[in-house]
């Protein structure tokens, strides 16, 4: 059974008051340990395919299975709780919380989901650790490098153990060593089971990932397997 | 975890917590000193009448204790009657008039002639003054005089009437000092003396008058049912209890409580503008990370309660604040008021019970929370994909 599954999903957007069709009948199936990199260029809906595989936003038509579940069934609390519980989400501007330091802040999720302040703790320490900033637990974002906060984001995405994690360009705002870690990780993680879909614009990050597929104007322009 | 945030997120903004904090907290001042004010007064004044310990007042028909210089004609035949009655544990006739005052025989030169206000009393019961220095009137011959007044224990002062227009020379005593006292009901530009009631009475050619009398109820006897009885039973006076005074005043100064309630409504009005205001634009700059928050999983509920928590800290802050500054500002209104004329210096128009604290931090927070729910809500409802899409390049 895939994690997630799209089928014929449509998503039209309105700016300024001009229809803008994001998604056109696009379908994907992502498995358990895949590793998938949606390229393209911008405005081709490689965001809103993201957020749409992870409930962050509803198709106009269409279906999103994720885990067996179609994700047009669930209400906002019950779809909140799928993304808390089944989808790590990573942003290309990191959406870290300044105040809160790098361990408080992975430790969001935790906290979300009901977890003890020592356990969650343990386990967010763990992830700075896994993602190679132990060494960084009481830093915030602002005393941290692009990088290292984006790694500190992929800890918090990966906080409550997801089934499926979603990036949207997060090598985007990042150097090619820096960007060499991100991949290095994704791959691991991609190892151990996690299935991971990418939007990037990133050549390296998408060579690296088991399928690319290509977006323009809103579908699917042909499958390159690696 | 939520009030961290709350706090560290608060001082990650200085400028801007130090701008909310500081206008709430002037509105919290206001609050605090409206509620004040409201209660103060008339708080001041019953402890003041029910302090001295008589339950009832009896006053010529129509009128309050010293509301005007009309007098209790016949009051000894009058107080004996009323003392006979059920209920009745004692009655202490006064008799309040302006009177001549010579210099003190050992007294400081400046000390002229004065008029001064006298009270006549019966020092077997007497509810007007605390002996502050010697001991209390024992004859008819002696004298107590304020303790703001330049003569001390031992002086001599010579009293007589104040002759009004048209009639005769009035009659003039001297009188040794036997002690100070602070006298309950005295204004702060009063400096009264107090003596025995038939001397003043000698004194004012008035031998039968008194302008009112403080009864004391016995234990078992209701003081608001004696009032009432005794009204019927003597018509051509006012009887009135002490409960009734105090009602009574509290109606002539409801508009003190109508001006603090105005007042005390704008000083919120201000806090949830101010608050809903701050709130708004703080929560604004953060619709993404709010977003993205929603986006990995962060109910609803827990966007709205951080943000309230956030709130209220910075109300309950602000707030803290403010009931400090507007104690201050309380005593130093205190100070300008207490000058009032005719008033007496015992009474305070700002005074804070815990109560009123209370009401005033809980009017404040759910004024404050209650201002911030509206922003907190639709940062909660925000469309989180369209929100990402704005925020991210």
């Amino acid at each position: 059974m895939p994690v997630v599954q799209a089928i014929d999903v449509e998503r039209t957007y309105e700016m300024q008051g001009v229809p803008i069709h994001a998604l056109r009948g696009v379908s994907l199936d992502v498995g358990e340990g895949e590793f998938v990199a949606l390229v393209g260029p911008s405005g081709s809906g490689k965001s809103t395919l993201l957020h749409v595989l992870g409930g962050v936003d509803v198709p106009d038509a269409g279906t999103v299975v994720a885990d067996g579940t179609d994700l047009s069934t669930l209400g906002d609390r019950e779809l909140t709780r799928h993304r808390l519980e089944h989808v790590g989400l990573v942003f290309q501007r990191f959406h870290l919380l300044p105040m809160l330091t790098a361990t408080e802040n992975v430790e969001i999720p935790l906290a979300e989901i009901g977890l003890s302040r020592a356990d969650r703790r343990q386990r967010a320490r763990d992830l700075l650790d896994r993602v190679g900033l132990g060494d960084r637990l009481k830093h915030r974002p602002g005393e941290l490098s692009g990088g290292q906060r984006q790694r500190v984001a992929i800890a918090r995405a990966l906080a409550n153990r997801p089934s499926l994690l979603l990036a949207d360009e997060p090598t985007g705002e990042l150097d090619g060593e820096t960007s060499r870690g991100i991949l290095e990780l994704f791959e691991s993680l991609a190892g151990s089971g996690t299935a991971i879909v990418v939007a990037t614009h990133d050549l390296k990050l998408a060579a690296a990932a088991g399928r690319q597929m290509k977006m323009v104007d809103g579908r699917f322009n042909g499958v390159e397997l690696q | 975890m939520i009030l961290r945030t709350a706090v560290r997120e608060l001082r990650a903004h200085p400028g801007r917590t130090a701008f909310a904090v500081a206008g709430v907290a002037v509105a919290s001042a206001m609050l605090l000193d409206m509620l004040m004010l409201a209660g103060g007064l008339q708080a001041s004044f019953r402890g003041l009448l029910s302090g001295a310990g008589f339950e009832l007042r009896v006053s010529p028909a129509g009128t309050l204790p010293l509301d005007t210089d009309a007098t209790l004609q016949n009051a000894v035949v009058l107080a004996d009657a009323i003392r006979a009655e059920p209920g009745v544990a004692a009655v202490s006739p006064v008799l309040a008039l302006n009177i001549r005052m010579e210099q003190p025989s050992a007294a400081a030169a400046d000390s002229g002639d004065a008029i001064v206000f006298a009270l006549g009393v019966d020092p077997a019961a007497q509810g007007l003054y605390r002996i502050a220095d010697g001991r209390d009137l024992e004859a008819p011959s002696e004298i107590l005089v304020d303790v703001r007044s330049p003569a001390g224990v031992g002086d001599t002062i010579r009293l007589s009437g104040v002759r009004s227009f048209g009639s005769a020379a009035s009659a003039s005593s001297e009188l040794i000092v036997v002690g100070t006292a602070e006298f309950i009901y005295s204004s702060a530009s009063e400096v009264p003396v107090a003596l025995d009631i038939g001397a003043l009475r000698q004194l004012a050619s008035r031998p039968a008058e008194a302008s009112f009398f403080m009864l004391d109820a016995a234990p078992e006897a209701d003081p608001d049912e004696l009032a009432q009885r005794l009204g019927v039973a003597f018509p051509s006076v006012e009887i009135v209890s002490i409960r009734e005074i105090v009602r009574r005043a509290e109606e002539r100064l409801s508009y003190f409580q109508q001006l603090a309630f105005i007042l005390g409504s704008v000083s919120l009005v201000v806090t949830a503008l101010l608050v809903g205001t701050i709130m708004a634009v703080s929560i604004n700059d953060r619709y993404g990370i709010i977003a993205a928050l929603r986006a990995i999983g962060v109910s609803r509920r827990s966007i709205i309660v951080t943000l309230l928590v956030e709130t209220f800290v910075l109300v309950i802050l602000a707030g803290s604040i403010g009931l400090a500054l507007g104690s201050l500002t309380a005593r130093y209104l205190e100070g300008i008021l207490s000058d009032f004329p005719g008033l007496p210096a015992a009474i305070r128009f700002f005074v804070l019970e815990p109560r009123q604290l209370w009401l005033a931090i809980s009017a404040l927070a759910t004024v404050g929370i209650a201002a911030a729910l509206i922003p907190a809500y639709r940062a909660s409802t925000l469309p989180i994909a369209t929100t990402l899409h704005r925020e991210e390049p």
